[in-house]
């Protein structure tokens, strides 16, 4: 069946009765939708609510058990990926899969039908570039895939999809992991898209004003079930966050006052390179007191990985000191850090901050092993540290069929639960949370940051890191905007203004040296 | 797919149970000695009397019973040799190198308490044996050390390194037994000197004691992965580096550590061999051959898994498979290679039947459409 022309407002795809079973839960319960020519259909629902599950059928990865899908009114099953991408289905990874060592225009060929044979560069490049230009993209095809920001890659996807002749596209999570300017941009070309006809179906987690903004209509599901089927016109961000989460969510969070103590961690105009050998970090010094939270808001990329892990022990710095207690810590490594009470929560949940085929309890020792507590000449008190980790799943409600299940079987909300509930119950009196509500659902964010908040009651010094400035405003004392791996100021929070702080993040403004 | 009125279906397996592990590989043996029986069908021998030949003399016949279960020793301590690193996720391919390094060092405590010199007195075996198989289990660890080191200081490729110094150690040994070297043999017929008898291995229950050993060493292995906070980091390292970097697991030590440790046990291999088998207490003229059949040690590594104690009888099926071919070969006047060809349809169909570790096959019926 060809791609058939279309005009808007012509429903494109529908599901009906969709159904699918794993062992132990129904993913997807009956769920009917349908999407139209020239519309953003949004697909809302937390971490485990069957998304994925949806979107797998969507797109060919997954056969459903029951109900029918219908393209263009006729009835279709989807094989392989391959039958959905033949009728104008293209899906847009969140966990982009491009090869970071070819250029833009190679990803954007591998794959495609025409180059099976010789591929014609330089028609393909224009056709390419015409592409761009129609729908606002600013992209360089001859640059490198590992060159790119995030934003671009995304970029990088869409093209690929549209390019194959993609009529429906299914977007993952698409502003998850883009800075502000980026998401702009996109959404940008998201309404050129679906001026000419184009069916786009986000699939997002959390970002709510993003839903509101752009969508015309919202699918809420919530464990498998459609729960709400809304014109976004009708919907706020309180009601969907309900529909969702199928309770009240608190956007608002209390400010917790705890007495502001002495100093835990002392940085002097500490300075490091990136992977790359560039420099990312440009002579910060800052401290950070017991009872306190500091946060630092910037884009992604402006050297606050860099910081986490120069302040972690995993990265050496250039020049400066980090002291904690006033003990010069800079030529320790992260055990002895470790062991001096830091806590570290990484942003990268699957790579670093666990072991994706290792249990529960192996994941948990992964912060225990070196505790005297928890061995005893070198064999691990296997007993204790299972005990430890029933009591995290109960305390902290991770949602898993015990200690025994694969780090790698939890959602990401999970993950990250479980990351934190290790962490904190070292009692660590330092925090360097990097990024720890990102790509989090509203019920998980909500967890994290009042477990985040009641670390700082229990007098741990708190550093911040995270693009989301609500956030970083809601909970930090004090704030730190980064740009280019320099702060641009620190300001208690009751004195800082969103407006200057955002200008701060972006570069365009900061606070006179001081002598 | 499709079969007739069925629907056939791979789904992935959550967990292999040990049960499911043997029942795959005794099939997956099966169908290899099968393809096998091909071979010696068109040879013109039944298949039946070739396998009983090879089985007997390998398991049975009380000439290749010893000498099954001293090979298939040497092979499962190459296996633990090759298993250590492999948990941390890098490959071990330089067993033989090690197992060289190992050697040399044994025969040179000997050679220094003047095992050489037929005028030496009888010498104690208390002293100079644990000091050999000291010299064995360093030489094999300071061989081991170096890919350990470049990998952990300068992330060299393993692979290469471990291959490069089994070059250098078969030509090492060549070397010091060569007519002239420091190790060569009183005939001059290209092997190195012999043990005094006073130095020989001692036997326990009518083996070598070094089998014991390397029994205590594939159970001590397993309890420490399974068991200790080293084995926790060595594993955590494997699964994941940048995981293992941040809880504080070095990057330098564990390949350091993994890669001596895995030479250490590949020189132990080196010592069983050359100084405690009965018949053999020197370093033979085929010593060559021992460093190909290191090589088994890899396989026998990667079909059990990792897992040291399942790697026993693997090691003695290889151990007795490599012996009863070769001995069935002349006796049923085979064609050359008979046994290589054997163990690699077994080695074969073994990986390939890996396959159903992570994967089950599910045959639905279809309802008739109307």
């Amino acid at each position: 069946m060809p791609i058939q022309p279309v005009k808007r407002g012509d429903t494109v795809l529908e599901a009906r009765g969709i159904t699918k079973r794993f062992p132990g839960v129904v993913a997807n319960d009956h769920i009917d939708f349908e999407i139209r020519a020239g519309e953003i259909h949004a697909i809302l629902g937390e971490n485990g609510a069957g998304k994925t599950t949806l979107m797998k059928i969507l797109f060919g990865l997954l056969q459903p058990d029951e109900g029918e899908i219908y393209v263009h009114g006729e009835k279709v099953t989807f094989h392989s990926p391959l039958d959905a991408i033949h009728l104008g289905i293209g899906m847009v990874h969140q966990n982009r899969k491009l090869i970071p060592a070819h250029t833009v225009l190679e990803n954007i060929l591998l794959g495609h039908p025409k180059a099976g044979s010789i591929p014609d560069l330089k028609r393909t490049r224009d056709e390419i570039a015409e592409l761009c230009d129609r729908y606002g993209f600013k992209i360089d095809l001859k640059a490198k895939v590992w060159q790119l920001s995030e934003g671009e890659k995304q970029v990088v996807e869409i093209l690929k999809t549209l390019y194959r002749g993609a009529r429906i596209l299914i977007l993952d999570e698409p502003t998850s992991s883009l800075a502000p300017p980026e998401t702009e941009k996109l959404l940008e070309s998201i309404r050129i898209m679906t001026g000419e006809d184009l069916a786009l179906v986000p699939f997002i987690t959390h970002k709510l004003p993003i839903v509101l903004t752009i969508s015309e209509r919202v699918t809420v599901l919530r464990r498998g079930k459609v729960t709400a089927r809304l014109r976004t016109a009708d919907a706020t961000e309180n009601s969907l966050a309900k529909e969702m989460v199928g309770r009240e969510v608190i956007f608002r969070l209390e400010h917790v006052e705890v007495e502001r103590g002495k100093p835990i961690l002392e940085v002097e105009d500490l300075s490091a390179l990136n992977d790359k050998g560039l420099v990312a970090l440009k002579g910060v010094s800052f401290s950070v007191h017991e009872g306190e939270i500091l946060g630092i808001a910037g884009v992604s990329g402006n050297g606050q990985q860099v910081l986490a892990e120069v302040l972690a022990g995993l990265r050496k710095a250039v020049s400066g000191r980090v002291l904690i207690d006033g003990i010069n810590i800079s030529r320790a490594d992260s055990l002895e850090r470790w062991k001096m009470g830091m806590g570290y929560i990484p942003s990268d949940r699957i790579n670093v901050g666990s072991i994706g085929a290792q249990s529960l309890v192996e994941n948990v020792l992964m912060n225990y092993y070196f505790d005297g507590a928890f061995s005893r000449w070198g064999i691990v008190d296997s007993q204790k540290t299972r005990k430890l980790t029933e009591g995290l799943i109960s305390e902290y409600a991770i949602a898993t069929p015990g200690p025994d299940s694969t780090a790698k079987s939890l959602s990401g909300g999970n993950l990250q639960k479980l990351i934190l509930a290790r962490v904190l119950s070292r009692k660590p009196r330092l925090i360097i949370a990097n990024l720890p509500t990102q790509g989090l659902d509203v019920g998980a964010t909500e967890f994290v940051q009042n477990k985040i908040l009641e670390a700082k009651r229990q007098h741990a010094a708190i550093l911040l890191i995270s693009e989301d400035l609500e956030e970083v405003l809601s909970l930090s004392d004090r704030v730190a905007p980064i740009y280019e791996g320099e702060f641009m100021d620190i300001i208690p929070v009751d004195q800082a203004r969103i407006e200057d702080i955002g200008a701060m993040m972006a570069g365009l403004k900061r606070k006179v040296a001081q002598p | 797919m499709k079969l007739g009125d069925y629907e056939v279906k791979l789904e992935k397996k959550v967990r292999v149970t040990g049960w499911e592990a043997t029942t795959i590989s005794l099939l997956a043996i099966l169908i290899g000695l099968a393809l096998v029986g091909l071979i010696f069908l068109q040879a013109g021998v039944n298949p039946l009397t070739g396998y009983r030949a090879i089985f007997s003399y390998a398991f049975v016949n009380k000439f290749g019973l010893p000498l099954t279960i001293n090979r298939s020793v040497f092979i499962l301590l190459c296996t633990c040799a090759f298993i250590v690193p492999m948990k941390a996720g890098l490959w071990n391919i330089g067993m033989a190198g090690q197992l060289y390094g190992g050697t040399l060092a044994a025969f040179g405590v000997a050679l220094a308490f003047g095992a050489k010199d037929p005028q030496t007195p009888t010498l104690a075996p208390g002293i100079v044996i644990p000091l050999m198989m000291l010299g064995a289990i360093l030489g094999g660890a300071l061989i081991g050390s170096i890919p350990g080191f470049l990998k952990g200081r300068f992330n060299t490729n393993e692979i290469v390194v471990t291959m490069m110094l089994n070059s250098i150690g078969f030509w090492l040994i060549a070397f010091m037994i060569k007519e002239g070297g420091p190790f060569m043999g009183g005939g001059g017929e290209g092997q190195g000197f012999k043990l005094s008898e006073s130095i020989f291995a001692p036997m326990v229950w009518g083996g070598t004691f070094t089998i014991p050993i390397a029994l205590a060493l594939a159970a001590l292995l397993y309890f420490m992965f399974a068991k200790t906070t080293l084995g926790y980091q060595i594993k955590a390292f494997g699964l994941s580096p940048s995981a293992a970097k941040y809880s504080g697991i070095s990057q330098q030590n564990v390949p350091l550590l993994v890669f001596m440790f895995g030479g250490l046990i590949a020189g132990l291999a080196g010592y069983h061999y050359f100084a405690a088998v009965p018949g053999v207490y020197k370093i033979p003229t085929n010593y060559g051959d021992f460093g190909d059949l290191s090589f088994y040690g890899i396989i026998c590594g990667l079909i059990s898994q990792g897992n040291p104690l399942a790697a026993i009888p693997f090691a003695l099926l290889f151990g007795g498979l490599t012996n009863g071919g070769r001995f069935v070969q002349g006796q049923l006047q085979l064609g050359y290679g008979i046994d290589y060809a054997l163990l690699g349809v077994l080695m074969i169909t073994l990986v390939a039947f890996q396959f159903f570790y992570r994967n089950t096959i599910v045959w639905k019926k279809m309802e008739r459409e109307k």
